[in-house]
């Protein structure tokens, strides 16, 4: 609708001011530098990759669901190695108490 | 610090303390209960797979060895007393304190082999196999026998190896 309103006389100035723009050179090793921004741009997102797999694995170990597992898990590991080694010490305990009663210290 | 490795260590953290504090809680618990009410037999039975025949046997040999032991106990000690008398906080052995020397080690073979006789009588009371390992053990645990005791140094500067055969 407003190229319809357009009135010729501006549009001829319009194609004079376009005429008229001057294309300026580009600087040397114009090419080079924008690559080299690119990379440079390009580079904190890799690191920003590593945070991202923290992240989420920051995120799987919150579930409350493994959480949960996980401390049972732990739970009645540490558990079974006590009671193991337990029972490893109270043998030692009574084979010491044995000893101590029919080999006192002072024959050993 | 990055919030997510916070997180991942103190995790971590939490995770070694519930596996160290469940194995600590549970081994005291285990070995509290399992010292409880036990005589000084219970490892013979345990060690031993034993009967309770074969244990009433052990138990009689043993209330009659306990007497005799306490006295050759209490002599010891009183060798071992006048022994300090002698040595009296001299700087050398005089004859007398080689005297108590010699008769606190009469002393104590005396009562080693009472010792040894006791355990051969037990030995005698178990199965064949058990009674085997019994002495052997008690040789081992109060006498030092059956315990490899090569000195690497010594075998060395002697100019001949052993040889496992």
């Amino acid at each position: 609708m407003n190229k319809e309103n357009i009135n010729p006389a501006e549009a001829k100035l319009s194609t004079l001011l376009r005429a008229s723009r001057v294309a300026p050179t580009l600087p040397p090793r114009f090419q080079e530098g924008v690559w080299r921004r690119i990379e440079e741009a390009a580079a904190p997102a890799k690191s920003n990759g590593g945070i991202t797999w923290l992240d989420a694995l920051a995120a799987l170990v919150l579930r409350p669901r493994l959480a949960l597992a996980t401390a049972a898990v732990l739970i009645v590991a540490g558990a079974l190695l006590g009671v193991r080694d337990g029972n490893q010490m109270a043998h030692q305990d009574a084979q010491a108490r044995y000893l101590a009663v029919v080999a006192p210290n002072s024959l050993r | 610090m990055n919030r997510s490795l916070l997180i991942l260590l103190g995790v971590l953290a939490l995770c070694a303390a519930l596996l160290g504090g469940s194995y600590a809680v549970s081994r005291r618990v285990c070995q509290t209960c399992m010292s409880k009410s036990v005589s000084d037999l219970d490892w013979l039975q345990q060690e031993f797979h034993l009967s309770a025949a074969e244990m009433a046997r052990i138990q009689k040999l043993h209330e009659g060895y306990l007497p005799k032991c306490a006295e050759m106990c209490a002599k010891i000690a009183a060798k071992k007393s006048e022994l300090e008398t002698a040595l009296g906080g001299t700087t050398n052995v005089n004859p007398i304190a080689q005297q108590k020397l010699a008769e606190l080690a009469a002393l104590r073979a005396q009562c080693q082999a009472q010792m040894l006789q006791h355990f051969t009588e037990v030995s005698q009371t178990m199965p064949p196999e058990q009674g085997r390992r019994y002495l052997a053990e008690m040789q081992r645990l109060t006498l030092g026998l059956h315990e490899q005791t090569i000195e690497p140094s010594m075998s060395e500067s002697a100019g001949h190896e052993h040889h496992n055969q």
